[in-house]
């Protein structure tokens, strides 16, 4: 079983029940592994990686893909868990980090207010994006979104691209809610749920709690077989680019380079069960910012970013 | 199950192993099919639960069995103990003198010539336990929960709503059943809760503040509900221990609570696949045309020829013996002691034949299983028939199967073949052309007569090469030990041939490998072999049991499993001409369950829809013929085969 496991796909959009930026902070701070603090030494790439709800677990998968890299990089690749986006930023503009890994609408605003840039977009299926979808349960009697008016919806956070910004928009564009963040429930929704991650979310439907999730189109594998088979989705969202790698401004085009170069090797067959465990993507492709302009585009309809 | 290499899978499979010559590639794609499972297929992933969660599930599943293994249920304790320490709560400092006291009532010591009562011990031990352990969660869950003040900041608050919602999850197979509503009116508080945490945002963009008094009021339902009910908890004189809500106003002393298996449990199908060959398709016969080993096919991986609470759980003959060989990774915790074996007269499948101890076996293989007899490890039983009836009625609480069930079990069991192997001479003598020096030097010490060994005897004198490794009769070789079940007669000799894919050995799974097993024998009848002696004799043992490909090529399954689904349905017309309604509901039940089962295997998610319409046909096909509808019956099943038929290129 624990083989199986290994292909669970954590963190990335296919298991974004783990992923989250504020469910970062339901990790015990006690098990945390804080930046540490490293002399700035160009000869050493150092990696910020966002938590699961393990982080032990996290930082014991990623050693092979982390020993693969130091050999093709011919440097040393040192590599630590932060607290959540905000330090892994923060680590960033301080130099302490050179890379991280990042969802698509935290990575927006962290370019807009540190320049770190997406070098790297996750493959899921053969594919650069995903979607969010609107899931219900099949005995429900709800056909359409416009039939969850009165009713609640469990989204995963608000600040999730996959788990809140994008299923919202569903409704927006249908005129069934006017806004964002604020007042998500406008006087469409009786109530507006943030679960605090794919997973509870999406359970929650399973479970009759609530009458329906805005989560990652991913979502579904977090449930059982037999638990798949009792929710539907009724409505999907605009395309979302994945998630991605970021670089901090100003690394050295090198390392920068080499990185790239490294990380693209890891597609090949022999390094899959490598690449998985960062996240479990299938692969990686060149991405640049433009590739997340849509995002941007949807982070200013809704506030998040101000121009 | 079909997959001889006439079969639809293994066909695609020896066209992906051709295709693959080049030895790098070989290895390369290997690896990658290895991380290619599909992590959301029949395939069932473990739940991620809170440690303590985890604990509390297992140790409330193994204190319901008869005998309870209470290693484990210490183990489990402890990490309940464990977590109790980290936090200042009252339940922490009782719980450890509360523990010390429960286990002087479970294991009491026998005190001068007066004998404990081990039923007593058993029954008031197991009450007294798992009344601690559901206390100790409550006061886990409360102290979390209490921990979170107005003054706390996020991160404590996640911590510890974290902490609180994930211990509680050790009442999610229980609560949703003794008490529905008020686990849905938790379940909502905790939404609320969560919900009221705002956002940290990024860089303090699309921060949102915390409501700390709307989280307060939304935890202290839960908090009261838990502390009403479990903070003083003690079990009752009821048959099965529960954690049951008594003081809630909603509580249902009636609910049915389903089993569930324990966290720990492993009862998915392995992939990639043992390789199954079927004699009959090696003849060139098609399951379809052969009714009988076809419904055998079918009743063989049908949980529904077994009794609650086997069919619920989904578990058929195919789950421990996947494809007629053995699961090697099939676990339980309280009834198995290694991988790849169980107890199987326990408390919990089948009570009613349960011999009160706690002896698993090693699951055997079932490859050439016509030439193996007596059945049983210990050969108990002369007959294959006899044997497979006791399976589903006493090992698994069937109802007493219809005669063309066995008739069919049989004819299919019959076809199980061993794998080839060209080491070996049809004589069962080595082919020296195709095994190392060091096997033929095995050779001999296999043949070599032992004066200490059982009166002369020599490892053939058993393992009779020229009879498929067997000599059809028990030995006590001292294998068993102090077992009280197992120290009259001995062991079944087991076949040698296919044994390099069936580790671990001997009846009861203690042995890991062949060396093994050796070195035992050398020890227990000082044999006095050396070093050399023994990797010969190992060479030996792996020669005569290995097999061409034991494994299958891939892990894509779908295709060959559909097909196997239309050699089940083929029989249906027979079973409609003998007027079987009995088994024809066996046989569209179980194609249902193995279609919904599978149906997450296709690859290319787009056909999916085309499988649920499939799962849909066979569904309506169900319910017509349970209305008596046979006409309905009929065309519900021919709009699936159509639909199949369609759509057949595409679903793999």
């Amino acid at each position: 079983m624990s083989r199986v496991m290994c292909f669970i796909r954590v963190l990335s959009p296919k298991a974004p029940g783990l992923f989250l930026p504020v469910a970062a902070l339901l990790v015990f701070s006690t098990f945390l592994f804080t930046p540490v603090p490293v002399r700035a030494d160009d000869r050493e790439l150092r990696v910020a990686f966002i938590p699961l709800e393990n982080p032990e677990k996290l930082i014991n998968n990623v050693k092979p893909a982390m020993n693969f890299l130091e050999k093709e990089m011919g440097r040393k690749v040192r590599y630590f868990i932060t607290l959540n986006y905000s330090a892994a930023v923060e680590a960033m503009i301080s130099k302490k980090a050179d890379v991280s890994f990042m969802s698509p609408l935290p990575y927006v605003l962290a370019n807009k207010y540190s320049g770190v840039e997406a070098v790297l977009g996750e493959i899921y299926d053969g594919k650069p994006y995903y979607y969010s979808r609107i899931f219900v349960r099949k005995d429900s009697g709800i056909k359409e979104i416009s039939d969850l008016k009165g009713r609640t919806i469990a989204y995963v956070d608000p600040i999730s691209s996959s788990g809140f910004m994008y299923p919202q928009d569903i409704f927006v564009r249908a005129g069934l809610v006017n806004g964002g963040v604020e007042k998500p429930e406008g006087k469409f929704f009786r109530r507006v749920y943030f679960a605090g991650g794919d997973q509870q979310a999406v359970n929650s439907v399973v479970g009759g709690f609530v009458n329906a999730a805005g989560v990652s189109q991913y979502a579904l594998n977090l449930l059982r077989p037999d638990q798949r088979d009792q929710v539907v989705a009724i409505a999907q969202s605009a395309r979302i680019p994945s998630h991605n790698v970021v670089v901090r401004k100003g690394l050295e085009p090198e390392i920068r380079r080499k990185f790239i170069a490294a990380m693209l090797k890891m597609n090949r067959p022999e390094n899959r069960n490598m690449i998985r465990s960062l996240y479990g993507t299938d692969g990686y492709v060149r991405v640049n910012h433009n590739r997340y302009k849509p995002v941007v585009d949807m982070a200013r309809k809704y506030g998040f970013l101000k121009e | 199950m079909i997959c001889s290499l006439k079969a639809p899978g293994a066909r695609l499979a020896l066209r992906v192993r051709n295709f693959l010559t080049k030895p790098a590639w070989l290895l390369a794609t290997g690896l990658f099919l290895m991380s290619s499972y599909p992590a959301s297929a029949h395939i069932v992933p473990p739940e991620e639960l809170h440690p303590v969660a985890e604990s509390y599930r297992r140790a409330s599943f193994i204190l319901n069995l008869n005998p309870v293994l209470w290693p484990q249920v210490w183990s489990d304790l402890k990490h309940i103990e464990e977590a109790l320490n980290g936090v200042n709560s009252p339940g922490s400092k009782k719980f450890p003198e509360e523990l010390a006291i429960a286990k002087r009532v479970a294991q009491p010591v026998a005190s001068g010539d007066k004998e404990p009562d081990l039923v007593a011990a058993r029954k008031n031990g197991s009450r007294l336990v798992f009344s601690l352990a559901t206390r100790g969660v409550a006061s886990l869950i409360i102290s979390h929960l209490d921990a979170i003040k107005a003054d706390s900041d996020r991160a404590e608050v996640k911590k510890r709503l974290s902490q609180a919602r994930r211990i509680s999850q050790a009442f999610a197979g229980t609560l949703p059943y003794l008490d529905p509503k008020a686990w849905k009116k938790m379940q909502i508080h905790w939404l609320e809760a969560s919900s009221h945490m705002g956002a940290a945002g990024v860089m303090g963009i699309g921060a949102k503040p915390m409501n700390i008094e709307k989280i307060r009021e939304s935890i202290s339902f839960i908090r009261g509900y838990i502390h009403v009910n479990f903070s003083e908890f003690q079990a009752g004189i009821e048959h099965r221990l529960l954690p049951r809500p008594k003081g809630s106003e909603t509580y249902t002393e009636t609910a049915h609570v389903p089993w569930r298996l324990p966290p720990g449990s492993n009862i998915n199908k392995q992939l990639p696949r043992p390789r199954q060959i079927l004699g009959m398709a090696e003849r060139g016969v098609n399951e379809a045309e052969t009714f009988l080993i076809a419904f055998g096919d079918m009743a063989f991986d049908s949980a529904e020829i077994f009794g609650e609470p086997a069919r619920t759980l989904g578990m058929s003959c195919n789950t421990c013996h996947n494809k007629g060989v053995t699961n090697p990774e099939l676990f339980i915790p309280g009834l198995s002691r290694e991988k790849g074996g169980m107890d199987v007269s326990n408390s919990f499948f089948a009570g009613h034949a349960n011999n009160g101890l706690h002896d698993p076996l090693d699951t055997p293989d079932l490859r050439g299983i016509r030439f193996t007899a007596p059945y049983g490890r210990n050969g108990r039983f002369a007959s294959l028939r006899e044997f497979v009836r006791n399976v589903i009625v006493n090992e698994f609480n069937g109802p007493e199967p219809d005669p063309m069930i066995l008739d069919g079990m049989i004819a299919y069991m019959n076809e199980f073949e061993f794998l080839p192997n060209p080491k070996l001479k049809k004589s069962g003598r080595l082919n020296p052309e195709k095994v190392s020096r060091a096997a033929l030097r095995g050779e001999k010490i296999f043949h070599r007569k032992f004066p200490q060994m059982m009166g002369g005897m020599s490892c053939a004198s058993c393992h009779i090469p020229n009879a498929n490794f067997v000599d059809h009769k028990r030995h006590d070789i001292g294998s068993t030990g102090a077992s009280r079940l197992f120290h009259v007669g001995g062991m079944d000799t087991p076949t040698l041939l296919s044994s390099k894919f069936t580790s671990p050995y001997f009846h009861d799974g203690s042995l890991p490998t062949l060396r093994a097993v050796n070195e035992w024998f050398n020890r227990q009848f000082k044999l006095g072999l050396e070093r050399k002696d023994i990797d010969d004799l190992t060479a030996y043992l792996e020669a005569v049991g290995d097999g061409v490909q034991g494994i299958e090529n891939t892990v894509h399954t779908l295709e060959s499993e559909l097909e196997e689904f239309k050699f089940f349905l083929s029989t249906y017309e027979r079973l409609k001409q003998r007027k079987k309604k009995e088994l024809i509901t066996v046989l569209l039940k179980t194609v249902v369950r193995e279609v919904q089962a599978h149906k997450w295997d296709v690859q290319d998610k787009e056909n999916m829809p085309v499988l649920n319409k499939m799962e849909e046909k066979l569904n309506e096909a169900l319910r017509a013929h349970l209305a008596g509808d046979a006409k309905m019956t009929d065309d519900k099943i021919a709009a699936y085969h159509a639909l199949y038929q369609k759509n057949q290129d595409k679903l793999k």
